[in-house]
């Protein structure tokens, strides 16, 4: 098909048809989640679904890919749902507007491959690492802010946001405080596509370590947690 | 030679928490260090000691999405 041709032979044939059997939940549509959906279904992940409670705001222009001055108010799922439809009609796009919480984790996970953080606040992340666990499935974290990226894969159990986020550090707000340039999110997030995809084909990855992304100083560091 | 970010670095007699992050230029607002496994809080910086041999992770504190 020469809709992929040109992922080959990075990605096989048959790792193809894969990939378009799979699917991804993705928490969170804003900066790194519409970075990270474009990829996966432009590389040809066949089922996403993602889920976001918020709509676009101005000040989200500055970094997140599916925002435009055109869609300002429009909830992010729906904004998610018609670029794949433009990019790639051959992904099927489960566009689900709320917020992840305690009573709809387990739904969301349901019979997903892999979970994408793509959040914006600890105790989400933290929510979906212990949903995640409970459903068996890899998680593939990331985290951004000003020129800094982090990149994770956790299997279940591994809790390694325990790590990341220490008790002590969890009311920081520090999320919300912070710059955020479109460079940092689309860079952590293309990692972040990375590592969910080779966890889709059983290709080795990150394992018990953060992946650091420093682009002001131009460094990628890996860091072994556990 | 202690270990910061599972690289080797020198160790110095006396030397403290607030020292190494001086040393190594760490200065974002919100910093995650652990020795050995075991988070230090910031509060502890100026006093708490490293010994030889320590393996010390400094992460910045990332959150936003």
């Amino acid at each position: 098909m020469l809709r992929y041709q040109r992922n080959h032979d990075a990605i096989s044939e048959v790792e193809q048809a894969i990939l378009a059997e799979k699917r991804v939940l993705v928490v969170g549509c804003g900066g790194l989640g519409g970075y990270v959906i474009e990829c996966l279904a432009r590389v040809g992940v066949g089922h996403l679904r993602v889920v976001d409670g918020d709509v676009f705001e101005e000040s989200n222009l500055n970094r997140q890919l599916l925002s435009s001055t055109m869609n300002l108010g429009r909830p992010k799922t729906l904004a998610a749902q018609q670029r794949i439809m433009a990019v790639n009609p051959m992904v099927e796009v489960q566009a689900i507007p709320t917020l992840l919480t305690v009573d709809n984790a387990e739904e969301l996970l349901s019979g997903c491959d892999v979970a994408v953080d793509a959040l914006d606040n600890i105790p989400d992340r933290l929510l979906l690492q212990q949903a995640a666990k409970s459903a068996g499935i890899p998680m593939v974290h990331a985290a951004v802010t000003s020129w800094l990226g982090r990149v994770c894969v956790i299997k279940p159990g591994e809790d390694l946001l325990n790590i990341l986020y220490p008790i002590e550090t969890r009311n920081t707000g520090e999320e919300g405080l912070t710059s955020i340039l479109a460079t940092s999110v689309a860079a952590t997030a293309a990692f972040q596509a990375a590592e969910t995809i080779k966890l889709l084909l059983s290709r080795p990855g990150l394992q018990g370590e953060t992946l650091e992304l420093d682009l002001l100083n131009m460094t990628v560091t890996k860091i072994k947690l556990i | 030679m202690i270990k910061v970010n599972t690289e080797d670095y020198p160790w110095h007699s006396g030397m403290t928490v607030r020292n190494l992050l001086d040393e190594k230029l760490f200065t974002f607002r919100h910093i995650i260090v652990r020795i050995n496994g075991k988070y230090v809080p910031e509060e502890d910086y100026e006093h708490f000691t490293i010994r030889d041999g320590d393996d010390v992770i400094v992460l910045h504190l990332i959150a936003g999405g």
